[in-house]
């Protein structure tokens, strides 16, 4: 067992080798760099351009410079932002906290609010329940995230009832520590909806199924025929089985748990690593966009991992080994 | 078989209807030239924020509201008591070429005068919104078709080889898979896209786009593929043509694709909608496709100002709308189908 | 959830009211022997100001600063020895009392303000002078100061003579040395000394410096850093040793705190101000179309700076080089057009500016003529050759250059060339992509085909300085201050001299009059003369239309109305005076 995750874990490094030189090779393709912007400015001077340039070591050839990132990589040091001249690893941990509490909080919403529903729709299939509920289901998940983020936007703007963005309001430091809180999760209401809603109609699909399939079996039936009320038959019996293949979805939410809300975060101006990411790719800020890659893809393997273990600890039939 | 998918799909009402809007939309997209009354690209800056034209009914006839701007400082019109201009149809407009081929000039409404028809409103600078969304639809559902026919192809091919070749080919291609799958999708989109932007000219993007969502894409069908091609190999009827002595090749092509296909139809219609949305997400972060070429993504993306929202220009926001109504049409018939060819066939989540 | 729905506005009021309604308490320090008195209409201490920003400071080192946001925010607590007034384009004493110019027009005498002290209340003498120019002068710490300080690569020389005056002396005669000057920001050597020993002067200073200890931030200037949360807010304070009080004597600032909201983009930042979060915003033309709805409900008015100092232009690619292969970057038959000035006037008489402004900036803003718009008071010449539209004038001249248009209404050159070329501009300005494709419409009238292209700012800039492989371009400027400014763009070996850059000898005896006149209006101290020569390049560029001037957008500005003692400069920040800004209303 140990082996087995000590073997996962270390086939994480070539891949982080591989994406990481992926990613450097695409970014260096791109025409551009991080001084483009300096030099379209009408008065400055070529000379500093030049002493800039050797300074971050752009006058060199890409693969020079990636590997004299690896070779600090291996220092665990994860090189400096260009752009605030800050180490990597610090930018990214001041600014992960808050897309952690979002995607959490969200993740919480899909799942307190499509688990009971699809045990309902499911119960009775074509209901009134199951109906309206797949309706919105395929409405929720054909509206993108952005234009949901936008509408969002606009109507706390009309009305008044949502803050516009960030994560406290301007007082924030004044208030008392409950009061805090509240205004924390004041603030997080709609980002949660919008980045919530997507979940909660996938895991509302996939979890409706899967109860299906589980009504059917054998000791559904025999949980009936012994004169189980129908409530403890639904949420106990068959709950707990359809719930399984669920948790091989854990891996993919872990994984977004960082990088899934980009858009989301850009759009309503939620202070978390999204808006980071995104302006240092803009920026071509190297690598600060190297270090989130490496955060967004250890995340993932590490998740798929822990949803094997999930998936194995719930049903003995999944045995380890490739 | 395909005569069954059919009938079965007669069977399902929101198949039926799903498939039934879907027609309409790729034909308006087809016959936009035709169906608009004006190009995409025309302008008229005196008429900018134009709130859609009504359609009234006089004499008889057809006709359409004129307009007059009231306060240029807030883009509001008013509509013109009693001044209606009747519609003409099938009647001959600004030339075009149907299906980038053939010269015409027929359009199926126009008005005499030179007043503009705007059905949805026009934009900031006074270009028909309507005209727009349908040029638009061609690219926009033209990227989620060519984009699944590619990532279907590279996932038959690679999935199929690797699950009938086993050995190293299969080995590499998995190992090729799951890196894919292991980066993160949106920065490996924004890494791509700055890569390659400067290798295509801006009238080109289109294919950009397509190339990029099809490169990330395929790696999911090429598993399930390869996965399928693994059982099937077991089944008698290869075995049988083993022993035969079909080719190698052959037998991939002839017996074991074939008897994948009803996943894919099924697979494909159901990541269509990925690449519209994909698109549209890129195009909203102004990374898709450029100006003056317009498409669904590109037109959310300019109504992105507030101002918009603010001064309720809300035709500008129709784009969103044909965005949700195609991605319904679509997963609502993914469904239908999956149920037409197999009740029990379950597909990894999305 | 209806009942939510009416608790939670409820509940925002509950927040909102938190804010602190006592008076704040500040440290009481003794007014500076210097200080200066503020002439201004006498306010009350309290209350904050709350504006916003699109972006984040990238850091709070001026050494490191390369963009407007961090800019102004270290304009916030680094004073300057001398201030250039925008509202009257004039300079004014700083940190410098007042200064001498020697007879050779070269050395500057300043005595510094006595008394003045650190935010931390360590004296602020003619040593901080001294080392911020050393500091700027190191080559470990290459920064953009030390170029601009320096005339022809040569470095200006510092002296202490006693510890309230330091003299500086230009290797030549440097027109702009003041306004130059008047922008250094200057450092404390106390805190930043050591730093300066070991190398790692631009690292001190940064974000997380500002984050975690923001009092280390020392200020000379009107506020202090208070705390700053990334892509949240900075909060800064009033500086409780700042130099300056009003005629009762009492300190300025009068605000406590001036807080800026960190938001994504312009739209965001627009927004905030629309739903009465922030008391001023700066707003583009087609904003204030709607937000004077919301003015008399959140109670602010909007202002009119006039027009704002932003240029757009297009231009043609008139460089005859080939690039390593030997292929010409642009073909000969097209160079020919874009080298004609009738052809260039033509396109410009076929533009309808008037009809941009109407249609795209809601009617608020003006044709633009010439490189300098009338924001730049000081220097903006109003006789430069006009082109206003006129498809008729346009068609004259081109068949004076021998086009003509076929029967096919297409323009042709005496050759038989199709005239059809491709403008590249960036993706990012949608006002500029509604421009270039407003521009393409007019063209097509004249039978010219324009292919629009539109780039990444990367790909863009990479064709306009490196590779040279394009046929026209449409980009922006930012005018406004000194002509020294302009150099790189006006004098034919500029960078950005973008028709034809780094050029060796001047192509046209226009570039060379032109570059004759930059230099000439940059040696002499006198501004007459300088603005003879720069009216003369002004004019030059006019006539020969290198770049065709396209419309210039008004600059808006949204202000609370509880704000009284408002300065509103017509380039630059929003409000001038943030230390005499007072209101009644301590409260928001």
């Amino acid at each position: 067992m140990t082996l087995f995750i000590l073997r996962r874990l270390l086939a994480l490094l070539p891949m982080l080798f591989a994406v990481t030189l992926l990613v450097f090779a695409l970014m260096s393709l791109a025409p551009g760099d991080f001084l483009t912007p300096v030099k379209a400015q009408r008065d400055i001077n070529p000379a500093l351009i030049a002493e800039l340039q050797k300074s971050f070591g752009l006058d060199r050839p890409w693969y020079e410079q990636y590997a004299l990132w690896l070779g600090n990589v291996l220092h665990l040091d994860f090189g400096y932002s260009w752009t605030y001249k800050v180490p990597v690893a610090q930018l990214i941990a001041q600014r992960a906290p808050a897309t952690l509490l979002l995607s959490l909080t969200s993740l919480l919403l899909a799942w307190t609010l499509a688990i009971p529903l699809a045990v309902l729709a499911a119960a009775r299939p074509g209901g009134w329940i199951d109906r309206i509920t797949s309706a919105a289901a395929y409405f929720a998940l054909a509206i993108p995230e952005f234009f949901l983020a936008l509408l969002a936007v606009w109507m706390a703007a009309r009305t008044g009832w949502f803050p516009i963005g960030g994560l406290t309001s301007l007082d924030h430091d004044f208030l008392s520590p409950s009061s805090q809180l509240l205004d924390i999760a004041y603030h997080l209401i709609l980002p949660t909806l919008v980045l919530g809603l997507g979940g909660v109609a996938g895991t509302l699909r996939v979890l409706r199924a899967n109860v299906l399939d589980v009504l059917q079996a054998e000791y559904v039936t025999a949980a009936r025929a012994k004169g189980l009320p129908e409530k403890v038959v639904l949420f106990r019996h068959v709950l707990r089985n359809a719930l399984n293949p669920l948790l091989s979805t854990i891996g993919y939410a872990f994984a977004g748990l960082l990088s899934g809300s980009l858009l989301v975060e850009n759009v309503m101006n939620y202070p978390g690593l999204g808006r980071l990411v995104y302006e240092a790719f803009i920026r071509e800020d190297q690598f600060v966009v190297l270090g989130s890659v490496v955060v967004g893809c250890s995340l993932l393997i590490i998740g798929n991992l822990l949803s094997d273990l999930a998936l194995a600890w719930s049903d003995p039939r999944v045995r380890y080994g490739r | 078989m395909a005569a069954d998918i059919v009938r079965a799909l007669l069977r399902r009402p929101a198949g039926l209807i799903s498939a039934c809007l879907l027609i309409l939309l790729y034909g308006a997209a087809l016959f936009a030239p035709f169906l608009s009354p004006s190009i995409p690209s025309a302008q008229n800056l005196q008429r900018t924020y134009h709130p859609p034209t009504a359609l009234i009914w006089q004499n008889g006839r057809l006709c359409v509201q004129r307009y007059k701007l009231v306060d240029p400082s807030t883009a509001s019109y008013q509509p013109l008591p009693d001044e209606a201009i009747p519609l003409q149809w099938f009647s001959k407009g600004v030339s075009y070429k149907f299906l980038g081929l053939i010269p015409a000039d027929r359009h199926l409404f126009t008005i005499p005068t030179s007043d503009p028809i705007y059905l949805l409103g026009s934009d900031a600078t006074g270009r028909d919104v309507f005209t727009r969304l349908l040029y638009g639809a061609g690219i926009s559902l033209s990227i989620g078709l060519i984009g699944v026919a590619l990532t279907s192809f590279l996932g038959l091919t690679i999935g199929g080889l690797a699950g009938y070749l086993g050995g190293w080919p299969d080995t590499l291609a998995m190992r090729l898979t799951e890196f894919l799958m292991a980066v993160p999708g949106l920065y490996l989109l924004l890494a791509l896209r700055a890569a390659l932007s400067s290798r295509f000219p801006s009238d080109a993007t289109f294919l950009l786009i397509v190339v990029i969502l099809s490169a990330l894409g395929w790696a999911g069908t090429a598993r399930v593929v390869r996965g399928l091609v693994l059982s099937l190999r077991e089944r008698p009827f290869i075995l049988a043509a083993n022993i035969l002595g079909q080719r190698p090749w052959t037998i991939l092509f002839r017996h074991l694709l074939p008897n994948t296909f009803s996943y894919l139809i099924v697979a494909a219609t159901l990541s269509v909608p990925g690449y519209i949305l994909g698109e549209a997400a890129l195009s909203f972060l102004g990374l898709g496709i450029q100006e003056p070429a317009s498409s669904w993504g590109l037109m959310l993306g300019q109504a992105q100002d507030i101002k918009i929202f603010m001064l309720n220009f809300w035709w500008l926001l129709t784009p969103g709308l044909a965005i949700i109504l195609t991605v319904i049409a679509f997963n609502l018939l993914g469904d239908a189908l999956r149920d037409a060819v197999d009740p029990k066939f379950r597909l990894p989540g999305r | 959830m209806l009942r939510l729905c009416f608790l939670l506005p409820l509940l925002a009021t509950a927040l909102s009211s938190c804010t602190p309604k006592s008076k704040v308490a500040r440290e009481k320090h003794p007014l500076p022997a210097g200080v200066d008195t503020s002439k201004h209409e006498i306010g009350r201490q309290g209350g904050v100001f709350i504006d916003s920003t699109p972006g984040e400071p990238s850091t709070f080192n001026p050494l490191v600063s390369e963009d407007a946001t961090s800019s102004g925010f270290i304009g916030l607590f680094l004073d300057s020895l001398v201030h250039n007034n925008p509202v009257t384009q004039e300079v004014e004493p700083g940190l410098a009392t007042r200064w001498e110019i020697a007879a050779d027009n070269k050395t500057f005498t300043f005595h510094l303000r006595p008394g003045v002290c650190w935010s931390d209340g360590h004296p602020f003498t003619a040593d901080d002078v001294v080392f911020t120019f050393q500091a700027i002068y190191d080559p470990r710490f290459p920064n953009r100061a030390a170029f601009d300080l320096s005339v022809d690569g040569k470095k200006f020389t510092i002296e202490k003579i006693d510890d309230l005056t330091v003299r500086l002396t230009t290797p030549e005669i440097y027109a702009p040395f003041l306004e130059t000057v008047g922008g250094v920001g200057l450092l404390p050597k106390h805190e930043l000394e050591s730093a300066f020993r070991d190398g790692s002067l631009l690292k001190a200073w940064n974000v997380s410096i500002a984050q975690k200890e923001p009092r280390r931030l020392l200020a000379t200037g009107p506020f202090r850093l208070r705390s700053y949360q990334p892509a949240e807010r900075i909060v800064f304070e009033a500086n409780p040793h700042f130099w300056r009080a009003d005629t009762q004597g009492v300190r300025l600032p009068y605000v406590d705190y001036l807080v800026t909201k960190l938001v994504k983009d312009a739209n965001a930042s627009t927004l905030a101000f629309a739903t009465g979060q922030t008391d001023a915003e700066g707003l583009s033309p087609d904003n204030v179309a709607w937000i004077d709805q919301y003015a008399t409900r959140y109670g602010f008015s909007v202002f009119n700076r006039g027009p704002s100092p932003n240029t757009g232009f297009i231009w043609f690619n008139q460089n005859p080089g080939k690039d390593a292969s030997g292929k010409p970057f642009v073909p000969p038959h097209k160079l020919a057009w874009f080298t004609d000035r009738r052809f260039r006037q033509a396109i410009s008489h076929g533009i309808d500016r008037e009809g941009l402004v109407r249609g795209v900036l809601f009617g608020r803003g003006q044709p633009l003529w010439g490189p300098e718009t009338p924001a730049n008071k000081k220097w903006y010449n109003p006789n430069v050759t006009q082109y206003p539209f006129n498809p008729a004038r346009s068609m004259e001249l081109l068949t004076q250059s021998g086009f003509s248009l076929g029967p096919d209404q297409k323009l042709r050159d005496r050759l038989g060339n199709i005239v059809e070329f491709t403008l590249n501009t960036n993706q990012e300005n949608q006002l500029r992509a509604n421009m270039a494709t407003a521009f393409k419409e007019n063209m097509r009238d004249l039978g010219i085909t324009v292919n629009l292209s539109f780039l990444d700012f990367g790909t863009l800039v990479g064709k306009i300085q490196d590779s040279y492989d394009y046929e026209a371009g449409m980009l922006g400027l930012t005018g406004g201050g000194d002509p020294a400014g302009g150099i790189s763009v006006f004098s034919s070996k500029g960078r950005l001299h973008q028709w034809h850059p780094n050029q060796k000898i001047p192509a046209t005896p226009w570039e060379a009059r032109i570059d004759q006149l930059m230099s000439d209006q940059l040696h002499t101290l006198d501004y007459p003369t300088r603005k003879k020569y720069f009216d003369e390049v002004q004019k030059i560029m006019s006539d020969e239309t290198p770049y065709i001037y396209l419309v210039t957008a008004n600059a808006y500005v949204g202000l609370k109305d509880r704000w009284k003692n408002i300065r509103i400069p017509p380039l630059g920040s929003l409000v001038w005076n943030l230390d005499e800004l007072w209101t009644p209303l301590i409260t928001p």
